[in-house]
């Protein structure tokens, strides 16, 4: 009790500082030496990110081929996007795939992570299992399973069925996304076992001992103490599902309604020259995810 | 110790070492002596092509020792990306090799070319240099105003192959190969009952699926775009019973199977080099890559005249790829010269990689008298042209490449699925 009392007592005492009497001088150095040090990655920072963020924006305004001088066409792109079937298609591809794949894998993600949050013999191995694919890169992961999902491979010898997986519009989108799901679950699984390892314990046995089950535990204590952690991995999920780029190059080239908004984007600027129209699908989506996590986060707060 | 003392301790070292990289970054960027020149030449993959350049290069570098060539193959999934994107940013390479509807679409109207140098090839002008030439066949690099932007490394014309050793099982006569798309159908279902598969299109990306259609478009009398060029020509007839010859081959009659088509764009034709499919459209330059792949299938090689949908007024589809040099290069007169020396080997190119540089008379050549079926690649040259290009084509071509698929692969009728390419086609083209 004396800690909490004398914290906010410090904190008070730091504020009552006589205004200009300031931070002390070997502070302000130690702070300019630190900011001299961090300069060169934020140079980095402001020439790599912030500087072709803001050129993006701009761009967007413009009708630029690379080749001439851009020509200001002010929000032309923008209301060409909204009435062009191939932007609208690749956002509802890109739509697709967020559910399809990251609803299920977010979901057994964390039933593996309540599975896994217990000590036995070998979990540590079954964890890393899980995580192999998170490490492997997606180019590798969509090599992998083009000759899984090949009319003869082993998805189809498995099922016993004799589905085109890759060549068809109905089924193209559906196979990218199982392979999707197989690759992203240990990546939230990681996470959701991260929370879950920082739940206190006695607040299981207080409710065992109040004769809470393990369902009712698992739902009035385990996830609402989770629910920071879901709040993150949902919105995580959002962004990585509408970054998605590298397995609809590697396994269907975004036919078969596969061509996501990415995909859209870089065709657009670079097989078509059309950086000003690309740059304002850019835009659209910057604002689209901002919106989307802002929804989501006000969404779980009040559900809090 | 205090801040500053640490701050001197830390910083004092940093720049000691930046100003050595420094140093050392401003003497290791030297060419050595100044007199050494530069060149970069990209092309896309395809192995015996990159063979012979490799080995012409090195000749080169040797007879020059002034010249240093870097070389490099580029996907051929990425080669168009890369390349217009590189030309455009003023990084590309001095000297590419390039299809002639990426040149006549993108490169020369965009101005990333050099105009060619006469001099480099010991004329006076254009004119000249095209006199060497097979007439029309350096239509392909030429602006609308006639400026000449490149010459051929290679030159194809469209021919057919069969698979004889599948014939005989099938108890057919390779003596009488179809001549007619009915009849392609007819002896691919034969072939099929033999246990082979009897035809298919290739399924690469969207340029492959695109000059399939445009052969079909030639043969029935349809277009891609109308006569001005400003809108789709698709939605035609004529158009519509090209992709109906494709759809009906592969769905309806069932001569292959386009789900299972290999998709390795290094090796276009290799399940017919692999012996699984017994006919084939074919380029020149695929019967070297067949003999390479697969000696056994090449053995049971037979090149035959394209199949026609009106044998008596027979049409083809040339194509070809031109070396160019970048317009940003500060190169452009070694890179001319390097050219000149590439043509000037025209013969090997025959013998080795058989790609034909229409040179006037080529035909009557020692080289070419070695090829085979030189007499039905010397009638396929006479009855060619060109493919349409129009503004923003990789667009158009993916437009196709949807149609086709949604017609080939999930059986929507060819009628349907041109007339959803037809208003992408028409909005690429005028936006």
């Amino acid at each position: 009790m004396a800690l909490t009392r004398t914290a906010p007592d410090r904190a008070r005492g730091a504020r009552a500082r006589p205004p200009g009497s300031g931070r002390p001088g070997w502070r302000r150095r130690r702070d300019a030496v630190g900011l001299v040090f961090a300069l060169p990655a934020l140079a980095l920072f402001a020439a790599f990110a912030i500087y072709p963020m803001l050129r993006v924006f701009q761009l967007s305004l413009y009708d630029y081929n690379l080749t001439s001088a851009p020509v200001w066409v002010g929000l032309d792109n923008f209301r060409f996007l909204f009435g062009d079937e191939r932007f609208l298609a690749s956002l509802g591809a890109s739509l697709f795939y967020v559910v399809v794949t990251y609803g299920p894998a977010v979901l057994l993600a964390l039933v593996l992570a309540l599975g896994l949050n217990t000590r036995m013999r070998g979990s540590a191995f079954v964890r890393l299992l899980y995580f192999a694919p998170v490490a492997t890169s997606w180019v590798a992961v969509s090599v992998i399973w083009r000759l899984v999902l090949q009319p003869e491979g082993l998805l189809n010898q498995t099922l016993n069925t004799d589905i085109p997986w890759l060549t068809s519009s109905t089924w193209a989108k559906w196979a990218i996304a199982i392979a999707a799901v197989w690759k992203e679950v240990g990546f939230f699984l990681i996470i959701f076992l991260a929370g879950l390892q920082n739940i206190p314990k006695d607040l299981q046995e207080a409710a065992a001992l109040d004769g809470a089950g393990s369902l009712r535990r698992l739902r009035y204590v385990t996830l609402p103490l989770l629910k920071p952690i879901t709040v993150v991995v949902l919105v995580m999920a959002v962004i990585r599902g509408f970054q998605s780029f590298s397995p609809q190059v590697v396994l269907t080239g975004g036919s078969f309604g596969t061509e996501v908004i990415n995909l859209f984007v870089y065709k657009t600027a670079f097989a078509s020259a059309r950086m000003g129209r690309a740059s304002a699908v850019a835009v659209l989506m910057f604002v689209l995810l901002l919106v989307v996590t802002f929804v989501q986060l006000r969404a779980l707060r009040r559900s809090a | 110790m205090s801040v500053r003392a640490r701050a001197r301790a830390v910083l004092i070292p940093a720049a000691a070492v930046l100003a050595v990289a420094a140093a050392c970054g401003s003497d290791g960027g030297s060419t050595g002596g100044g007199d050494t020149i530069e060149l970069t030449y990209w092309t896309h993959t395809h192995p015996p092509m990159t063979e012979l350049n490799e080995q012409l290069i090195a000749e080169y570098e040797e007879a020059n020792p002034n010249v240093d060539i870097t070389y490099e193959t580029i996907p051929n999934n990425d080669f168009g990306t890369k390349m217009l994107t590189s030309l455009s940013n003023g990084s590309g390479p001095d000297i590419i090799n390039m299809d002639d509807s990426a040149l006549r679409g993108e490169y020369i109207p965009k101005e990333l070319l050099a105009p060619i140098d006469p001099a480099a090839f010991g004329v006076e002008s254009a004119e000249e240099l095209e006199a060497l030439y097979v007439d029309g066949t350096l239509d392909g690099a030429k602006g609308d105003d006639g400026t000449l932007y490149g010459v051929p490394s290679e030159f194809n014309a469209t021919a057919f192959a069969i698979n004889t050793q599948h014939f005989a099982d099938a108890g057919l006569d390779p003596a009488s190969p179809p001549e007619t798309w009915d009849d392609v159908s007819e002896y691919g279902q034969q072939l099929v009952a033999a246990g082979h598969e009897g035809f298919n299109f290739v399924y690469l990306h969207s340029g492959w699926y695109t000059q399939q259609l445009q052969t079909l478009l030639n043969e029935t009398g349809g277009s891609i775009l109308n006569e001005d060029g400003t809108g789709s020509a698709l939605t035609e007839p004529e158009s519509v019973e090209a992709l109906q010859i494709w759809h009906d081959l592969i769905r309806e009659d069932q001569v292959g199977n386009a789900d299972t088509a290999s998709r390795e764009a290094t090796s276009p034709f290799e399940d017919f080099a692999s012996g699984r499919r017994s006919m084939t459209m074919i380029y020149p330059w695929a019967v070297e890559q067949i003999a390479q792949d697969n000696p056994d299938t090449f053995e049971n090689l037979a090149v035959v005249p394209l199949p026609q949908v009106d044998p008596a007024n027979p049409s083809g589809r040339w194509y070809g790829y031109y070396f160019a040099v970048n317009k940003a290069s500060e190169q452009q007169e070694e890179a001319w010269k390097f050219i000149e020396y590439m043509t000037s080997q025209h013969e090997r190119w025959l013998t080795d990689v058989n790609f034909v540089q229409p040179l006037q008379g080529w035909e009557q050549s020692e080289a070419a008298a070695n090829i085979p079926f030189l007499d039905v690649w010397s009638q396929a040259y006479q009855q060619g042209k060109f493919d349409e290009v129009g503004p923003h084509w990789s667009e158009v071509q993916d437009a196709i490449k949807a149609a086709v698929e949604r017609s080939v692969f999930d059986g929507q009728p060819p009628a349907e699925s041109l007339e959803e390419a037809s208003e992408s086609v028409d909005q690429s083209v005028s936006s």
